[in-house]
C-alpha cells in the first residue's frame, strides 16, 4: 500500500519510493528513506499535502498527495 | 559548463556557504556580511545568490551565500547552479551549515560535498535545538571521522559565528586532511575498477576529482553522463555495465543504489557521534505548533496573517505615508522656488523620482518586508503553505505562492520579492507573473475611488473578484502551457522558532538595498523622462499615439491617454490626472457608467507600474519582466475592450 492510504495519526514504515529519481532524491533529501519510520500528523484541507513526521528524529515534512502515491509502505496502524 | 559569478584576485579568499534549506545559511552571512551585499541571479536562472567581501583577522574574503539545497545530485536549477559553482575551481573553502538538531538528514549533504574533495569546514548551527531535543554531539569523533573541523553554534545570537570563520581561515592557509567516505568492500572495488580506465582526456576536460566524477556517474547524473559521453562513450558504456552490476547484487534499482549506500554510511557516522538522552518535555513552540496544523487554528492563523498584511499597507502605509508627506512637500516648493527652466525640469524629475520611492519603500516595503521575514524565520511560511496548497494547486500554483499572493494586495514589489521561497523555477515564474494582476493598494484607492464612489458597491465587488478570478486564471492557463509539470509539494517544515529583531532588521535591511540600487534609478530615470515629457508639452501627442486605444478599443475620451500613460510610473498617478485630464470635478459628469468600468478594469489590469516591473527585472531576467507587460497589456485589452463593446 502506499502512504495516501494512510490515516491521520497512523504510523507505517517506508518500504521503497518508486517514481523516478528525482522523486526518490527530494524525499532522501528530506531523510525519507526506505525503513524510516514515519507518522501522518495532518493531512491538509482540500486534498492538500500530508504532514509527515520521521519518528526517529522528530523532523516534519509535507509531501503532496501525487509524490505520496510514489510511497510504498509497510503498514503498522497505531 | 562551470559559470562563473565574478572573478576574484589572488589575495582574496573566496568562503561559500552550503547547507540544506532552512539550515541558517543566510542567518551566519548576514551576520558577518559588510554594508555592501549583492544579490543576483546565476545567470540564465531565477536562482539568486547573494555575495559581500568581508576583512577577518586581516584577509580580504568574499562570502557567497549559495541557494539552501538537499543534495548535490543537481534534480533541479538550484542544485546544478550551487554545485557547478562549488566545482567551479574558485572556491577556497566550503562551510557547510548544518542544522544540528538535524544532523542524520544534514550528514547526507555533508557525504556529498566531502566527495567534492574542495577544503570544508563544518557549521553546526542551532546547536540549542540539538541540546533541546537530548542530543549529545561528539564534536572530536565528527572530526576524526570525516577529517573536517566542526564548530558548534546558534547564528541568530551570533555565538560561535567568530570560531567558524577564524577555522574557515585556517583552512583556506594550511590545507585539509582528506578523509573520503568510504563505501562498502564491493562498492570500492567498483569505483576502482572504473578509476583504472578513467580516461585522460576527461581528466583535462572535467577539471573535477576523479572520484566524485565516478560517484556521480554510479549515481545516475545526467550532466556527467552527458559531457562523458562527449568524450570517451566506450567508458560511459563501461561504467553503466558496472552499476547495472552492482544494483543486480544489492538487488536496488539503478538509481538508487549508491545512494542506499551513502545512507547506511550516514546513519553509522551519526550513530558513531551523536547519543540522544531523554528529550525535554513539549516547549511553547511545539503546543503552537499543534494548534497551528489543526485546521481550525491554521485557518486562524492564514486569515490573521492575510489581515495583518492588510492592516499593515492600508492603516499603517496611509499614516506614514501621511507623515512623510508634508516634510517632502515643503521640500519640493522649496526646490521649484529655487530652479527654474531646464534646471527646474530636471530638478522636478528627480525629485519626483525620490518621493515615488520613498513613497513605496517607507510605507510598504518596510513593514510588508518585515512580515515577510517574521513569516520566514518562524516557520510560519511553510504551515500557511501547508493549509493553502490544496487549494492553489488547482489553479497551477503551489503552497507557497499564498504569501505572494497575499502580499500583493499591499504592494507587488515586495510580493514578487516573496516568490524568491518557491524553490522551482517553474513555480516562481509563474507565481511572478501572476502577482502582477492583484489589484494593489494603489489600485484598490483607485476601485474604491472611482467604482466605489460612481458605480456603487455592487459593482466594486464584482470588480474585485473579476480579478481575483483573471489572477487564478492567468496561472491556470500559464501551469498548462509550462512544459515542465509541477513535481508536487514536497518541503520541510521546520519547527517554530522564536524571530530575533536585529536579524529579522538585517535581512529586511538587505532587501530594501536590493530594491534602492536596482529599482530606485529605474524610477528616478523615468520620473525625469516624464518631467521632460510634460515640460516639452508632449500630452497632445501621447493622448493621439494612445487614441486608438483610448477611443477605438476602449471608448473612452482620447483625453485619458496621458493619464493612463501616467500609471505606468505610478498606478494612483491615473486618478490624480484624471480630473485635470477631463477638465472636470465630477468625473460622472463627463463619463458614463459603462466608460467609468471599463476605465477601472483597465487601469487595474494593465501595465504593472515601473517599481514591479524592475522588481520584475531583478527577481526573474528581462523575459520574464517583458512577459509580464505583454500579459498584462493583452488581458487588460481583451477584458476592458470587450466590456466597452457590450456595454
Amino acid at each position: 500500500m502506499t502512504l495516501l492510504e494512510l490515516k491521520e495519526g497512523d504510523t507505517a514504515v517506508i518500504s521503497r519510493v518508486s517514481g523516478g529519481k528525482g522523486i526518490s532524491a527530494r524525499m532522501a533529501g528530506l531523510g525519507l528513506h526506505a525503513g524510516k519510520k514515519i507518522r501522518v500528523v495532518r493531512a491538509a484541507p482540500f486534498r492538500g499535502p500530508l504532514l509527515i513526521e520521521d519518528i526517529s528524529s522528530g523532523a516534519r515534512a509535507m509531501i503532496g498527495r501525487g509524490i505520496a502515491s510514489h510511497v510504498e509502505i509497510l503498514d503498522e496502524k497505531r | 559548463m562551470w559559470k562563473s559569478l565574478t572573478k576574484s584576485d589572488n589575495t582574496e579568499i573566496v568562503i561559500a556557504l552550503a547547507g540544506q534549506p532552512n539550515c541558517g545559511k543566510s542567518t551566519i552571512f548576514n551576520a558577518v556580511a559588510g554594508f555592501k551585499v549583492n544579490t543576483g541571479n546565476f545567470s540564465g536562472t531565477t536562482v539568486s545568490y547573494a555575495e559581500t567581501q568581508v576583512y577577518i583577522g586581516g584577509r580580504t574574503v568574499r562570502l557567497i551565500d549559495l541557494p539552501g539545497t538537499y543534495s548535490i545530485s543537481a534534480i533541479d536549477v538550484a542544485e546544478r547552479v550551487a554545485r557547478d559553482y562549488l566545482l567551479s575551481g574558485q572556491v577556497d573553502v566550503i562551510i557547510n551549515v548544518v542544522d544540528a538538531s538535524l544532523l542524520s538528514r544534514s550528514l547526507e549533504l555533508t557525504l556529498q560535498l566531502m566527495e567534492m574533495n574542495v577544503p570544508m569546514v563544518i557549521a553546526l548551527n542551532m546547536i540549542d535545538d540539538a541540546q533541546k531535543k537530548g542530543m549529545e554531539i561528539d564534536i572530536k569523533a565528527l572530526t576524526s571521522l570525516t577529517g573536517l573541523e566542526a564548530y558548534p553554534l546558534i547564528a541568530v545570537q551570533g555565538s560561535g559565528v567568530h570560531e567558524l570563520f577564524d577555522s574557515a581561515l585556517r583552512v583556506s592557509e594550511n590545507g585539509f586532511r582528506r578523509v573520503p567516505p568510504v563505501y562498502d568492500r564491493d562498492v570500492e572495488e567498483c569505483i576502482a575498477r572504473i578509476e583504472a580506465r578513467y580516461p585522460s582526456l576527461l581528466r583535462e576536460r572535467l577539471k573535477v576529482d576523479t572520484r566524485f566524477v565516478i560517484i556521480r556517474l554510479l549515481e545516475m547524473d545526467e550532466e556527467f553522463e552527458r559531457i562523458v559521453a562527449e568524450v570517451d562513450r566506450e567508458f560511459l558504456e563501461y561504467v553503466i555495465e558496472n552499476r547495472r552490476s552492482l544494483a543486480e547484487v544489492h538487488d536496488w534499482p539503478e538509481s538508487g543504489v549508491f545512494a542506499s549506500h551513502r545512507h547506511a554510511l550516514v546513519l553509522d557516522l551519526f550513530e558513531q557521534v551523536v547519543s540522544v538522552k531523554s528529550r525535554s518535555g513539549m516547549g511553547l513552540s511545539e503546543k503552537i505548533d499543534r494548534f497551528i496544523i489543526n485546521p481550525v487554528g491554521g485557518l486562524a492563523a492564514t486569515v490573521g496573517v492575510f489581515f495583518l498584511m492588510f492592516a499593515v499597507s492600508f492603516w499603517f502605509g496611509n499614516l506614514i505615508a501621511g507623515l512623510v508627506e508634508a516634510p517632502l512637500e515643503s521640500l519640493g516648493v522649496f526646490l521649484m522656488s529655487h530652479t527654474s527652466g531646464y534646471t527646474a525640469m530636471l530638478v522636478s524629475g528627480v525629485y519626483d523620482g525620490f518621493t515615488a520611492g520613498v513613497g513605496i519603500v517607507l510605507p510598504y516595503l518596510v513593514p510588508l518586508l518585515v512580515i515577510l521575514s517574521l513569516l520566514e524565520d518562524t516557520g510560519l511560511l511553510p504551515r500557511i503553505a501547508f493549509m493553502a496548497d490544496g487549494l492553489l494547486h488547482r489553479f497551477g500554483l503551489h503552497g507557497k505562492s499564498v504569501v505572494p499572493i497575499i502580499m500583493g494586495y499591499g504592494c507587488n514589489v515586495p510580493a514578487i520579492m516573496a516568490a524568491r521561497n518557491l524553490e522551482y523555477e517553474r513555480d516562481r515564474i509563474i507565481t511572478m507573473l501572476m502577482v502582477p494582476f492583484i489589484a494593489c493598494s494603489a489600485r484598490t484607492v483607485i476601485i474604491l475611488a472611482l467604482a466605489g464612489k460612481y458605480l456603487g458597491a455592487g459593482y466594486t465587488t464584482l470588480i474585485y473578484l473579476g480579478n481575483i478570478a483573471i489572477a487564478l486564471g492567468v496561472s491556470s492557463v500559464l501551469s498548462r502551457l509550462s512544459e515542465d509539470m509541477s513535481p508536487g509539494i514536497i518541503m520541510d517544515v521546520p519547527p517554530l522558532r522564536k524571530p530575533y529583531l536585529h536579524v529579522v532588521m538585517r535581512k529586511v535591511w538587505i532587501r530594501i538595498q536590493e530594491f534602492l540600487l536596482f529599482a530606485w534609478p529605474v524610477i528616478a530615470i523615468s520620473s525625469i523622462a516624464l518631467a521632460v515629457f510634460s515640460y516639452v508639452g508632449i500630452d497632445e501627442v501621447i493622448n493621439r499615439v494612445l487614441s486608438p486605444i483610448t477611443t477605438f478599443i476602449l471608448d473612452l475620451p482620447s483625453e485619458l491617454g496621458i493619464t493612463l500613460f501616467l500609471g505606468i510610473f505610478r498606478k494612483e498617478l491615473t486618478l490624480i490626472m484624471l480630473n485635470s485630464a477631463l477638465n472636470t470635478t465630477d468625473v460622472s459628469t463627463v463619463l458614463s457608467s459603462a466608460q467609468l468600468l471599463v476605465l477601472v478594469v483597465f487601469t487595474v489590469l494593465y501595465i504593472p507600474c515601473v517599481a514591479t516591473i524592475s522588481t520584475l527585472w531583478k527577481e526573474g531576467g528581462w523575459k520574464v519582466a517583458l512577459l509580464s507587460i505583454a500579459l498584462n497589456t493583452t488581458i487588460a485589452l481583451a477584458v476592458a475592450g470587450s466590456l466597452a463593446f457590450l456595454l
